[in-house]
């Protein structure tokens, strides 16, 4: 019996997932990219525990390239609501600042409108697109790290024979 | 290099050159090496990497050869990595905090390894699609 290779999507979903919202989170996102690498590596650990045959190091960079694009679009996500937290944060911080400094920098007013006003749509796309690119190199790497460790599989002689 | 040297000419590509690093990296100032008096565009750990690799890829012609596709065995991968996973766990869990050169030292040291692992799965990669474009082309009789 052929028994068949699970599909590379879940498990590429659960970890760019989390890898995503490790790289966006404040605090946590402090390990650059290599949350990244990571959540490509539980991708090819999840994807070896479901197949019955080893991982190549070409699945791994498949596994490793689709675990970096989700990734970006979920940091791309979850990254507005900080941004504009932090935007809320600078401006309360500002007044405040404002009012026992007798002379601002100038422009800073310009500069706070500037940031309120948030990224146009394409940017946003364009931040996305470059995100993914970038993001992919670093799931290759994950991705293949993991199929070298998690990947090999013992091949067992078919049951039945002598 | 080039962000803070657009940054010291004042130039407003400067925001453009550290904001395609952002995603990459925190980009803490008092983390990173600075040049032209300005903090490069990622930190001294992630400078370390990118050299790490850069190094890694002068190495691998001369252990590995254009003809060889071998994974480095899981046991050096964590012996390679000890350093930096120590380092960082450490820094992160405020044990001990290190100089902006030992971070650039242990990501050095682990970005070494990743060549060998990326060119690896590239090559691995392309080897296979070509493998089934060919056995999908109709045989000639």
């Amino acid at each position: 019996m052929i028994q068949q290779r699970p599909g590379m999507f879940r498990p590429a979903l659960i970890g760019g997932i989390a890898a995503g919202v490790l790289t966006a989170v404040p605090l946590v996102n402090c390990l650059c990219c290599l949350w990244i690498i990571g959540g490509a590596m539980l991708a090819a650990y999840l994807f070896s525990k479901d197949s019955p045959t080893s991982l190549t190091p070409g699945d791994g960079a498949v596994l490793g390239i689709l675990t970096g694009i989700v990734a970006a679009v979920t940091d791309s996500i979850v990254s507005l609501p900080f941004e504009t937290m932090n935007r809320e944060f600078v401006q309360r911080f500002m007044d405040q600042f404002s009012q026992f400094v007798k002379e601002m920098p100038s422009g800073w007013e310009r500069w706070l409108d500037e940031r309120a006003g948030g990224m146009s749509p394409a940017w946003f796309f364009l931040g996305l697109l470059a995100t993914a690119v970038i993001y992919a190199a670093f799931g290759i790497l994950g991705g293949v790290i993991g199929a070298s460790i998690f990947g090999r599989k013992k091949i067992l002689p078919p049951q039945g024979t002598p | 290099m080039l962000a803070p040297y657009l940054r010291s000419r004042s130039s407003p590509w400067a925001a453009l050159a550290y904001a395609f690093y952002k995603p990459l990296c925190h980009q803490v100032a008092s983390r990173s090496l600075h040049c032209f008096g300005h903090p490069l565009a990622v930190c001294a750990r992630c400078t370390g990497i990118y050299l790490g690799f850069l190094l890694g890829l002068g190495l691998y012609p001369f252990l590995r050869g254009w003809r060889q596709l071998r994974l480095p065995s899981g046991r050096v991968f964590f012996i390679v990595s000890t350093p930096i996973m120590v380092d960082t766990a450490a820094n992160f869990l405020r044990l001990w905090q290190t100089s902006n050169a030992v971070r650039l030292a242990s990501g050095v040291i682990w970005g070494t390894i990743l060549p060998f692992y990326f060119i690896t799965g590239l090559a691995d990669l392309l080897i296979s699609r070509e493998k089934k474009r060919l056995k999908s082309l109709p045989r000639s009789p």
